[in-house]
């Protein structure tokens, strides 16, 4: 490789006035970073921080609307990823970038530049990735399909693809998000692994321990722009978190109830692919209450999708039963929960939860177009005044911030999507509401309204299950938390007092 | 979003405006001269009541395949076999008409019955085969075309066959359609636009068409929200397929009156053109149905008078297509987007 | 052996080569996350370019290179609309399927006028010919008498299939049909690689109309591409995106249709439509035997965007 190796501590990359348009929105704004030789450097912000956009831009995905960019030294333009790779930069997304139908080896070799033959020299290259796999202590499979791997291997699989193309400065994006605890220990390991060989690290996080855990230097981003970079040791976590979202960091700001109202929702050893650990319910039996929220804790894709398709009757359990309303379900499909009052804040809320090509008000109306408020001779036809009429209501009471309810859905920003599910599904004012992170990916305020609604819906007496992956907002707002792991209720623990050691225990599996 | 409408109308206009421009060109470049050869297109689809009578004669089997892409590609279902119900549809007509001894306006309607049950029965067949068997609807429609052709193609030369002709027997005359105000038109025409303008209805003003839309654009989220998804892809089979079948009964009935080589060729693909420059509206379907069929009638003239073939103006018709659906994904790019957004906004500034 | 038989083998060579063509045009575009739907409109102009030129040069190979020629210009309307404006595939490709025909025929009108369809050209002459041998056994005719294009056929195959298995072009490939942004973070050129799909598909699918002109037929009749190109897009989903499948699947197409012509000269009591169904028919069963399995490149059918957000 022709990266020259820069002297230990040395600087190797330097971002400077980095700005991003997107529109007239700034995705970061005048953003300085520096990168040491050997160092673990954390980017640290909360969502839409614009840590990932500042990725995007080094890596050569997005072109910065100003700003220099510079590697050993010499100032550098990063057109696309390929010019990023040959710099030595490598990036492990938080999707994944793997060929799920090809196999792992397949994968590693993508693209590489190691040898100019037409054929692939299988042995030559299977040798070179057994070394690296080796030297930094990352074990895969090279023959496995890229499917039968868990979340940890495929990581360890993009780092190995990073390595093998050649990079020194490797940015993780999140890593830990879909890790046990267990599997991020493993990681941190590979990462001092790297440092100790010269790689340096760009690590982004907003998880506040292990960001004091690894990293020895910090950057923070808040809203588009860093605000500051400090050496580890010289700052403590709680600088850090007020820095961060630029406000003191409080406990809860709910009150936590215990509801000893009629259950709404019962799960009797519900069970469903139970083999598979990422994918299925294993004997699953929990309750819902009136005027309670019920959070479901755990790393992402432990089977939280399939208990809220279950409860919202997607899918039908392979065995057990589910009560709604002291009766139980026979048949398993959405119009029948819908019926029984069951509202739905899918997990994907452009793929489940909005028709994007539809305006703000049809979607508004999605399930009511038959109601003899919106129709006349049950949906003979409709009456789009009407129609109007409420959507503008609407608008105003959940703050849904559009053009026109005449736009498109899919025009909107993530947070007003959101409210337009959330409007949708209260003013039916359901008895049950399965909410799945329902604020992924959105911004402070628009959060803040979420939860603020949800809290709402409960004190009115709604049973809400919640289901996150996001720690903080499980804390923020359940009553009672229960914790899932490859399909199975790991225990379940208090709202109002946390045992926070206790249920990330459990979130591991132990 | 008033922008966006103007939009969807200037595409398909420009695309229109670009394609008669290298018409002109092909037309020049044959050595006549593309405005006269234009005028004679003109007056020969409009000129008298007859030509217009012609045009509209000519429009009303394309109405028919156009309404029936509309329909189905309204609910996410990509039936390209408007052809082939359109011929099962004809076939089950002319044995009413021909073969039943039923004669009259009783017979026009027990065929027209006949032949949307046909189409709708022969989109069905794909349909099952889509909800069930998770195929590809798009093969299985085009190969039903075929043996739908087939079929009538043994119609014609064995089962009804006309003495030593290979076509069949002539539609009766007391079962032919009524013509009106003395056109070439019959009341087919009338009830291809009444077609349209119902689709219309059911699309955009009723409750069921709102959830079929809904099913077309996003059939995940259709489900979670509680609506049938499957009924609602069955039925798009069985309604588009029933409406071709429609077309193909009346157009047997009013028009060709026997089932001949040749009947319904292209049809299908052009219904599905036409569809797609209208945007899937159905009452701009029926315009561009329209627009199409004075094409093809004001060309016949275009040939005789000036020697221009007719193959020109397919091919102005195939230019339309490839414009507009290029246009319209481009006005759909997230730079052009960005572009009409920057420009209302300095519009905006301005005032 | 009997010589139905034999010749039922024969014509099922003969039939499946043109299918080849097609489906590997397919193969190639999907491979690169393209689904092209147009194919037998590129394989009507192919066609009748091929035909043109066989007749005014005398020379079928021509026609064919011609035809590749076409094919590849007309697919360029495809790549840009679908590649670079992002236009739909489906929708797309029904356009190319209207155009692409539409000025075949009105070539067709300009060049030779109206009514004479009975315009023929030399038909490429086949190895045995070539040779000059006269045998007249089953394997000689089997493997001697075909004419260069069905080679051709079988060595592409052979190709595509070591291409996409064997080599670090062909994995580079298959990743743009797959993952096309992973694909794009390891240096492959997405864009590309689609128009390089595109023009591969443009010239195969154009050779393979060309075959119906120079090797099968001495004349051009509109239509005369009778649905090849739909079902090698079923051929290609029957052979699992594979080259070796794909062969399998057109073979099995081209006996459906060598079958029918066979059983129309056997057999006189039943019109003759009815075994002209059969290669349609076998389409439909053999997909809806097929059942619900998914396979095929993820992104097929997806545009791809650069700057996503």
């Amino acid at each position: 490789m022709t990266v020259e190796r820069a002297p230990a501590g040395g600087e190797i990359l330097r971002m400077e006035h980095i700005t991003k348009r997107f529109g007239a929105v700034y995705a970061n704004k005048d953003v300085n970073l520096d990168v040491r030789a050997g160092e673990v450097h954390t980017l640290l912000g909360e969502n839409g921080a614009g840590k990932s956009t500042l990725m995007n831009v080094l890596f050569g995905l997005y072109q910065p609307t100003s700003g220099d960019i510079y590697v050993h030294g010499k100032k550098v333009k990063i057109e696309s990823p390929a010019q990023a790779v040959k710099l030595g930069i490598g990036m492990v997304h938080q999707h994944f970038m793997l060929v799920e139908a090809m196999t792992v080896f397949e994968n590693i070799i993508l693209g590489d530049e190691h040898s100019r033959g037409i054929f692939i020299d299988r042995n030559a290259r299977r040798k070179e990735i057994q070394e690296l796999s080796e030297k930094y202590g990352l074990e895969a499979d090279l023959d496995m399909p890229i499917t039968e791997l868990s979340v940890g291997a495929q990581q360890r699989v993009e780092i190995l693809k990073a390595l093998y193309h050649g990079c020194e400065i490797l940015v993780l994006d999140e890593p830990t998000a879909a890790l046990t605890d267990t599997e991020a220990e493993g990681l941190f390991e590979v990462m001092d692994k790297l440092k100790s060989e010269g790689k340096s690290i760009i690590f982004i996080s907003h998880k506040m321990r292990e960001v004091l855990k690894v990293s020895d230097r910090v950057t923070i981003l808040r809203a588009g722009q860093s605000v500051e970079t400090d050496s580890i040791g010289d700052v403590s976590g709680e600088v850090l978190a007020n820095r961060m979202i630029g406000r003191e960091l409080k406990p809860s700001h709910y009150e936590k109830v215990q509801s000893e109202k009629e259950n709404v929702a019962i799960l009797t050893g519900v069970s469903y692919h139970r083999s598979s650990k990422h994918n299925g319910l294993n004997d699953v039996s929990l309750r819902v209450r009136r005027g309670e929220i019920v959070g479901i804790a755990g790393v992402d894709g432990n089977g939280q999708s399939q208990l809220a398709e279950v409860l919202t009757g997607n899918i039908s359990p392979e065995e057990g039963s589910v009560d709604l309303m002291g009766s139980k379900v026979v048949t398993y499909d959405p119009n029948g929960f819908i019926l029984k009052n069951v509202a739905h804040i899918p997990e994907d809320r452009n793929k489940a939860g909005l028709i994007g090509n539809m305006s703000v008000e049809d979607n508004l109306v999605l399930k009511l177009t038959k109601d003899s408020r919106f129709s006349d001779g049950k949906g003979f036809r409709l009456k789009w005044k009407a129609v109007h009429d409420y959507a503008l209501a609407l608008q105003k009471k959940y703050d849904i911030r559009c053009s026109s309810v005449k736009e498109e859905a899919r025009n909107l920003s993530g947070g007003n999507q959101q409210k337009v599910i959330l409007a949708r599904e209260l003013e039916a004012s359901p008895d049950l509401m399965v909410a799945v992170h329902p604020t992924r990916g959105l911004d402070i305020g628009a959060a803040r309204f979420i939860h603020d609604s949800i809290i709402a819906e409960r004190d009115r007496g709604c049973g809400v299950l919640l289901i996150s992956a996001d720690f903080d907002e499980i804390l923020e707002i359940s009553d009672r938390i229960l914790v899932m792991f490859e399909g199975q209720i790991m225990g379940e623990f208090s709202g109002l007092h946390p045992d926070i050691q206790a249920i990330s225990v459990a979130m591991a599996g132990k | 979003m008033k922008k966006g409408k103007g939009i969807q109308v200037l595409v398909p206009v420009i695309s229109i405006a670009a394609s008669f421009l290298i018409g002109c060109i092909i037309i020049a470049a044959l050595g006549a001269n593309p405005l006269t050869a234009l005028q004679y297109l003109y007056k020969g689809a409009f000129g008298n009541v007859r030509n217009l009578g012609t045009t509209f004669s000519r429009a009303t089997p394309l109405i028919f395949t156009t309404l029936c892409a509309c329909f189905a590609y309204r609910c996410g279902v990509f039936n390209l076999g408007g052809e082939g119900q359109f011929i099962m549809g004809a076939v089950a007509a002319c044995f009413v008409a021909v073969a039943t001894g039923i004669k009259g306006p009783a017979a026009m309607v027990l065929a027209s019955l006949a032949g949307a049950l046909a189409g709708g029965i022969w989109a069905g067949i794909a349909g099952l085969l889509k909800v069930y068997r998770a195929q590809n609807e798009m093969i299985i429609t085009i190969m039903l075309n075929y043996v739908a052709t087939l079929f009538m193609g043994i119609v014609y030369t064995n089962w009804l066959r006309d003495g030593s002709v290979p076509q069949t027997v002539a539609v009766p005359e007391e079962t032919m359609l009524p013509s009106f105000f003395g056109m070439r038109a019959t009341i087919a025409f009338p009830i291809a636009v009444i077609c349209g303008i119902g689709i219309f209805y059911y699309l955009f003003y009723t409750s069921s068409g709102f959830q079929l839309r809904a099913v077309g654009l996003n059939s995940v989220a259709s489900r979670v929200n509680g609506f049938n998804v499957n009924k609602y892809m069955l039925m798009s089979f069985l309604v588009s397929g029933a409406i071709a079948g429609l077309g193909g009964a009346l157009e047997l009935l009013g028009t060709q009156l026997r089932l001949i080589n040749g009947f319904a060729v292209g049809y299908g693909f052009d219904g599905v053109a036409m569809a797609l420059i209208a945007n899937l509206h159905p009452i701009a379907g029926v315009v561009v149905a329209l627009f199409f069929a004075a094409l093809r009638v004001g060309s016949t003239t275009m040939q005789t008078a000036t020697g221009v073939p007719t193959s020109v103006s397919d091919i102005i018709q195939a230019l339309v297509i490839v414009f507009t659906v290029a246009g319209m994904a481009m006005v759909k790019l997230p730079g052009f987007q960005n572009r009409l957004i920057a420009r209302a906004q300095r519009k905006g500034a301005k005032a | 052996m009997s010589s139905f038989i034999a010749n039922l083998i024969l014509a099922t060579v003969r039939m499946a080569s043109p299918l080849i063509f097609l489906a590997l045009a397919e193969l190639y575009e999907e491979r690169a996350g393209l689904v092209n739907i147009g194919i037998e409109g590129i394989a009507a102009i192919g066609s009748l370019v091929g035909f043109m030129i066989s007749l005014i040069s005398g020379r079928p190979g021509l026609g064919v290179l011609a035809g590749a020629g076409v094919g590849i210009l007309v697919n360029m309307i495809y790549a840009y609309a679908t590649i670079s404006l992002c236009a739909e595939q489906i929708v797309y490709g029904m356009a190319i399927n209207i155009f692409a025909p539409a000025l075949a025929a009105f070539i067709y009108r300009v060049y030779f006028g109206s009514g004479s369809e009975l315009v023929q050209a030399n038909l490429m002459i086949t190895l045995k010919q070539a040779l000059g041998i006269q045998s007249d056994n089953f394997f000689v005719n089997l493997f001697l008498d075909q004419t260069p294009m069905v080679y051709i056929a079988f060595l592409l195959v052979i190709f595509t299939g070591i291409f996409f298995t064997k080599t670090r072009a062909g994995l580079n490939y298959k990743a743009v049909g797959e993952y096309p942004k992973a694909a794009a973070t390891l240096g492959i050129n997405v864009i590309g690689t689609k128009y390089l799909a595109c023009v591969i598909c443009g010239a195969l699918a154009g050779m393979g109309g060309a075959y119906l002109t120079t090797c099968y037929s001495r004349t051009y009749v509109d239509g005369n591409i009778a649905g090849r190109g739909f079902i090698a897009l079923a051929a290609v989903i029957f052979g699992r995106w594979s080259a070796p499948g794909v062969l399998i699947a057109c073979l099995f197409f081209g006996f459906c249709d060598a079958l029918q012509i066979r059983l129309q000269l056997v057999n006189s009591s039943l019109p003759y439509q009815f075994f002209q169904m059969i290669p349609y028919l076998a389409t439909i069963i053999v997909l809806a035997a097929m059942g619900i399995r998914k396979a095929g490149p993820k992104s097929a059918g997806q545009p791809y965007r650069k700057e996503e957000r």
